[in-house]
C-alpha cells in the first residue's frame, strides 16, 4: 500500500493548515496507544515493530521524500512547526553542522497518557524508533534515539560519505 | 513521533493496514474493543452513568474541541447529532486520503458498541461528504424519532441541498441496512 499526497494538498494548504490546527485534539493520544495495544496483545511485538514500519514507510513516504529533497533544512524545519502544533510537551529542535537533533524534555503523548491516567502501552516510545528509522532510510538518512518514557534524544543525520543539503 | 495533527491521516491509513494484514474482522474487532473500550472508554463510562446528559457532556467537549459544525438536539427520549462538516472526514478530503474505502464507518463501529453497552441504540446516516445525522435512544421504549428530527429544524442535515449527493450508508439499530434501503418513511426528502 502505498497512498500519495496529490497536488490538491498544495492547493488548499491554507485551509488544510487550519484544519491541522483544529485537529491537534489530545484526546487522539489515547487512540494511538489503544491501536499499539491492540496489535500487540492480538498479534505480538514483532507484528507492532511491523505496523511502525509500514505506516514510516508507506504513510510517511511524501514526508520522506521532502527530507531527501529537502535535506536537513527541511528535517528542522519539519519537526519544529511539528512540536509547535502538538499540544503540549517541551520540545527543542537543533541544527546542527551534519544533524538534526530533537531534544525531548517533555514528550506530549507521554504526558497526556499520564495526565489522564491512561495506562501507556509497553513499548510506546518504541514507536518513534521505528517509523523515524523507516523515513530516514527512504530519506537516505540515519536516525537514531536513546532514552524513552518521556525524555529522549532523537538525531536525524546523513549517512557517512553524503554531504549536507 | 506520531503526532495528533494529522491523525486522521494516519488513522485511515491504519485502517486499511488491518483490514489489508490481518482481514476486515479484525478491523471489526478494532474499533468495537480497542477504540471503544480502551481509547474511548471515558465516552463509554460518561453515558453508561449519565445517558444523554453524558453524551452531550462527551460530544459536546470532543466536537467543540475539533471545532466540528454540529449541532445537538434533546428531546425527552432521542439524544440526536446533525454533523455538518466532519473535521475528521474533511480532513481527509481536502487532503485527497482514502485509504480505507469506508472512513465514515469508524464512527458506528466505536460507537454503535459503546451506545449497545450503555444500553441505548442508534438509527445513523452518513453521506461520505461531511455529514452525517445521529439518534440514540433506548431500545425498549417507543421513542419518538420524528420528534427529535423535527424539533432539530433548520439545523436537520438531511435538509442540505447537497445531503442526497453522497453515496449514503444507513444504519437502523446499529445494524447496516442494504444499499438499495431509501430509508423509512420519517425520514426526510
Amino acid at each position: 500500500m502505498r497512498f500519495a499526497w496529490p497536488k490538491a494538498r498544495a492547493a488548499s494548504a491554507q485551509r488544510v493548515n487550519r484544519r491541522e490546527r483544529l485537529l491537534a485534539a489530545a484526546d487522539f493520544y489515547f487512540a494511538i496507544n489503544a491501536t499499539f495495544r491492540f496489535i500487540l496483545q492480538n498479534y505480538g511485538e514483532e507484528a507492532l515493530h511491523r505496523y511502525w514500519r509500514a505506516l514510516g514507510a508507506e504513510y510517511y513516504a511524501p514526508l520522506a521524500d521532502r527530507f531527501r529533497t529537502g535535506g536537513l533544512d527541511e528535517v528542522a524545519r519539519y519537526w519544529t512547526a511539528f512540536f509547535a502544533a502538538e499540544p503540549g510537551g517541551d520540545v527543542s529542535v537543533a541544527r546542527e553542522k551534519d544533524e538534526v537533533i530533537l531534544t525531548v524534555r517533555e514528550c506530549p503523548a507521554i504526558r497526556w497518557l499520564r495526565l489522564h491516567n491512561r495506562e501507556i502501552c509497553p513499548g510506546y516510545c518504541q514507536h518513534c524508533r521505528h517509523v523515524s528509522t523507516a523515513i530516514a532510510e527512504n530519506a537516505g538518512m540515519r536516525f537514531t534515539l536513546t532514552g524513552g518514557g518521556g525524555t529522549c534524544e532523537q538525531t536525524f543525520s546523513l549517512r557517512d560519505g553524503e554531504s549536507p543539503a | 513521533m506520531i503526532g495528533v495533527q494529522d491523525f486522521c491521516g494516519h488513522y485511515d491509513w491504519t485502517f486499511a493496514y488491518l483490514r489489508h494484514t490481518y482481514g476486515e474482522a479484525a478491523l471489526q474487532r478494532y474499533w468495537a474493543e480497542a477504540i471503544a473500550f480502551d481509547s474511548q472508554r471515558h465516552a463509554y463510562e460518561l453515558i453508561r452513568d449519565k445517558g444523554f446528559d453524558g453524551m452531550e457532556a462527551y460530544w459536546g467537549h470532543t466536537l467543540t474541541q475539533e471545532e466540528a459544525g454540529y449541532a445537538i438536539t434533546r428531546t425527552e427520549d432521542v439524544f440526536r447529532i446533525d454533523m455538518h462538516d466532519c473535521p475528521s472526514k474533511g480532513f481527509l478530503i481536502e487532503n485527497g486520503l482514502a485509504a480505507y474505502d469506508d472512513y465514515c464507518a469508524h464512527c458506528m463501529g466505536w460507537i454503535g458498541p459503546v451506545a449497545q453497552r450503555a444500553g441505548f441504540t442508534i438509527d445513523h446516516e452518513h453521506n461520505h461528504r461531511g455529514q452525517c445525522w445521529w439518534q440514540l435512544y433506548r431500545p425498549d421504549e417507543a421513542a419518538d424519532l420524528n420528534a427529535a428530527r423535527a424539533k432539530a429544524g433548520d439545523k436537520n442535515v438531511e435538509l442540505r441541498p447537497d445531503w442526497r449527493r453522497g453515496d449514503r450508508h444507513v444504519y437502523r439499530q446499529c445494524r447496516q441496512m442494504p444499499p438499495e434501503h431509501e430509508d423509512s418513511p420519517d425520514a426526510a426528502t
